[in-house]
């Protein structure tokens, strides 16, 4: 019995200093306590928001049809979808395709767009084969949003025509591609175009945590191998310093972008044929949806832009760590700026998100380079090239404030400090001790 | 005449604690000069104000007539920096370690491979230059760094404990290397030491410091004779004692 007592003190008196150790350690107290605090409510609050975005949207979602049958069939199938479908029905009337087209992107806020070809009212009651056209805006910027709306009006269609119409007839889904209708399937080209809405941001996402944690890494070993003094103390400036670090990490962060990118694309090789299938082999080009060159250019520009910017962070703040694992234990804190940006990407429309959620995203320089892989397929180059811009600035910025640390004592001297902490203790043991 | 270290009324504050306090001393070049003084007395801050890697509170220290803060970059070509506790990049080997170094020195002070050949001499490594820092013992490191401080011929080497760690046969060996390169070269020498043995042995003339302070500074006779003591370590008993 007293052997048991013994034993329970002694696990109770190593509890406790286990505990002291680990709660008055600041790194530990942010990463398991603050950051969850904080990220978690922002995480839910950006994907209920983007859900509820989607909602609201699929609510206010306008379609338009036109009719160029104009007889009971046709009639019989817009009074159902008027009377069924949640989505305001709008009527366009025009002579053709293209000018329907157009219509519906000038005087509606519909991304689809149902076409009744004439003679389907004939070819229904003489058992003849008929269709309905479904053209669906493909925008390339809403992510997995984008094909939300051309599948709840197929399977309304579907619907109708398993159930209710008298003859069946054929659905076709086709996508409007930058005002041009195309015969390709949104489906289809929503496969194609995963590249850019999960492979192009996570990928980047890979590339700046893992050149992050090369550059943070690279100044800590540098304090904890206690090379840094000596380092400091040879004939060489200190911006080369920081330069050598800089242009070591970006090599090493490009030959492993070049390996995940390499993977990816291996992986999502497998996926496209797939795809492909059915459809046959799509012209990307033909269709307007493939980059040009310049858009290449300016994606490369805007990733080495935020690669940059992302390094010379992670230099100036795992310069206050004393070691490799206190500077990556920092810099994981830093990983939230890019995986949020990434989650909403991937999964909101940028353009409906709310303006203050707008200008939050844009603020993080991450971001950029992930709305970037959407701005150069939709063409709207300024939007990415002032992102790079933007990006630049910041980076100058922040590769100012590098090369001011480094050439200061603060280098060797900074540490992270939490007066806040140490002054409320002082408080309590003044009124400890009048 | 000009000094190869004049450093006046130095003060160092990080935060409260005042790591030097007015510490004023000159070094004639070709001299080596010992600071001893007590833990924490201050005599690492004070080599790292020199060497240029932090700045003093108040106060200035001139290297060959070059201010420390102001012509920092200058300071960096006339000296060689050994810290007290210093590494290696583990992963490169000896040899590469002390050609990495070199490549920055100035190219009148001899060859690359010049320098490589003196420090494998210093160091005595031999063949285990080859090898890569890790598998080095802690005092086979020292060694390395010694030698990386030295191989250069630098017009002032700072070197702060150079053989702690080191045992009885290689701090011997590292003295008179110390020695020679001072007659050889025309190395002035800093060093910061808490072996009086080595400092009577090696400095003409020796400071000794405490909280941040010179209590008393002359030839390691003249700081005996002033105390009436046998050896060093009794004068820095007594001086240290009193203050
Ligand atoms: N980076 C720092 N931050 C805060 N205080 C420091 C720092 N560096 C030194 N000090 C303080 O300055 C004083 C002098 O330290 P210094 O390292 O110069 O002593 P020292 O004479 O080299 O001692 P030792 O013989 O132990 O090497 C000490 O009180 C120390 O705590
Ligand atoms: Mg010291």
């Amino acid at each position: 019995m007293l052997r048991w007592l013994v034993l329970l003190r002694g696990l109770g008196n190593v509890v406790v200093k286990e505990l002291k150790e680990l709660l008055r350690d600041p790194k530990i107290l942010i990463g398991m306590i603050v950051v969850p605090l904080i990220m978690f409510p922002i995480l839910g609050f950006a994907i209920r928001g983007s859900i509820e975005s989607v909602e609201e949207r699929l609510q206010m979602l306008q379609i338009g049809v036109v009719d160029f049958d104009r007889q009971s069939a046709s009639e019989d199938l817009k009074a159902f979808l008027q009377n069924n479908l949640t989505v305001t029905l709008v009527s366009i009337n025009a002579s053709d395709i293209g000018e329907a087209v157009r219509l519906l992107q000038t005087d509606t806020n519909a991304t689809d767009l149902i076409i009744i070809p004439s003679g389907f009212t004939q070819n229904i009651s003489q058992g003849n084969p008929a269709y309905v056209e479904i053209y669906s805006v493909f925008s390339g910027t809403r992510g997995i949003a984008e094909i939300a709306s051309s599948s709840i009006v197929s399977e309304y269609l579907e619907f109708y025509r398993r159930d209710l119409a008298p003859e069946p007839f054929n659905t076709i889904s086709k996508s409007i591609v930058k005002g041009k209708p195309t015969d390709v399937p949104p489906s289809t080209l929503f496969t194609i175009m995963s590249s850019q809405v999960f492979v192009l941001p996570t990928t980047i996402s890979i590339l700046l945590v893992f050149s992050m944690q090369i550059a943070a890494t690279s100044v800590a070993s540098e304090k904890e191998e206690k090379t840094l003094e000596t380092l400091l103390s040879l004939p060489i400036s200190r911006f080369t310093i920081l330069a050598g670090k800089l242009v070591g990490s970006i090599i090493v962060a490009a030959v492993g972008a070049v390996t995940i990118m390499i993977g990816f694309n291996y992986y999502m090789g497998s996926f496209m044929l797939m795809g492909d299938v059915g459809s046959g082999p799509v012209d990307l080009a033909a269709i307007g949806l493939a980059p040009t060159p310049l858009g290449y250019v300016i994606l490369g520009a805007s990733i080495f832009m935020a690669l940059l910017s992302a390094l010379a962070l992670a230099i100036i703040i795992s310069a206050f760590a004393q070691d490799v694992r206190g500077a990556q234990s920092i810099v994981g804190y830093l990983y939230v700026l890019i995986m949020l940006p990434m989650i909403i990407i991937m999964f909101t429309d940028f353009n409906a998100l709310p303006l203050t959620a707008k200008i939050i995203l844009l603020a993080v320089p991450y971001s950029h380079p992930m709305l970037a892989a959407q701005d150069i397929i939709t063409g709207n180059y300024l939007a990415a090239v002032s992102g790079v811009i933007y990006v630049g600035l910041f980076t100058v910025a922040l590769l100012y404030a590098a090369s001011r640390l480094f050439s200061t004592e603060k280098i060797l001297t900074a540490k992270l400090k939490f007066r806040g902490l140490k002054f409320k203790r002082k408080k309590i043991q003044n009124s400890e001790n009048p | 005449m000009s000094f190869a270290v004049e450093a006046e009324d130095l003060a160092k504050s990080f935060g409260n604690i005042k790591a030097l306090d007015g510490l004023s001393f000159r070094i004639n070049p070709g001299e080596i000069y010992g600071l001893i003084g007590p833990n924490g007395a201050g005599k690492t801050t004070a080599l790292r104000i020199i060497s240029t890697l932090i700045l003093p509170t108040s106060g200035y220290v001139k290297v060959h007539d070059h201010d420390v803060v102001d012509e920092a970059s200058v300071v960096r070509k006339l000296i060689a920096y050994l810290p007290e506790e210093a590494g290696a990049y583990k992963n490169l080997s000896g040899e590469e370690y002390l050609r990495f170094m070199a490549s920055f020195s100035l190219r009148e002070n001899g060859s690359l491979e010049e320098m490589v050949a003196i420090a494998a001499q210093i160091s005595g490594l031999g063949n285990r230059l080859r090898d890569k820092v890790k598998t080095y013992s802690k005092g086979m490191k020292r060694r390395l760094l010694v030698a990386r401080a030295l191989m250069t011929r630098p017009k002032l080497a700072v070197l702060d404990e150079p053989t702690s760690g080191l045992d009885v046969l290689h701090s011997v060996h590292v003295r008179e290397i110390i020695k020679q390169q001072v007659k050889k070269y025309d190395v002035t020498v800093l060093i910061s030491s808490h072996n009086m043995l080595e400092v009577e042995y090696l400095c003409e003339k020796v400071a000794l410091i405490n909280h941040g302070k010179i209590i008393a500074e002359g030839t390691p006779d003249k700081l005996k004779i002033d105390n009436d003591v046998e050896n060093l370590e009794e004068a820095f008993a007594k001086v240290v004692g009193l203050a």
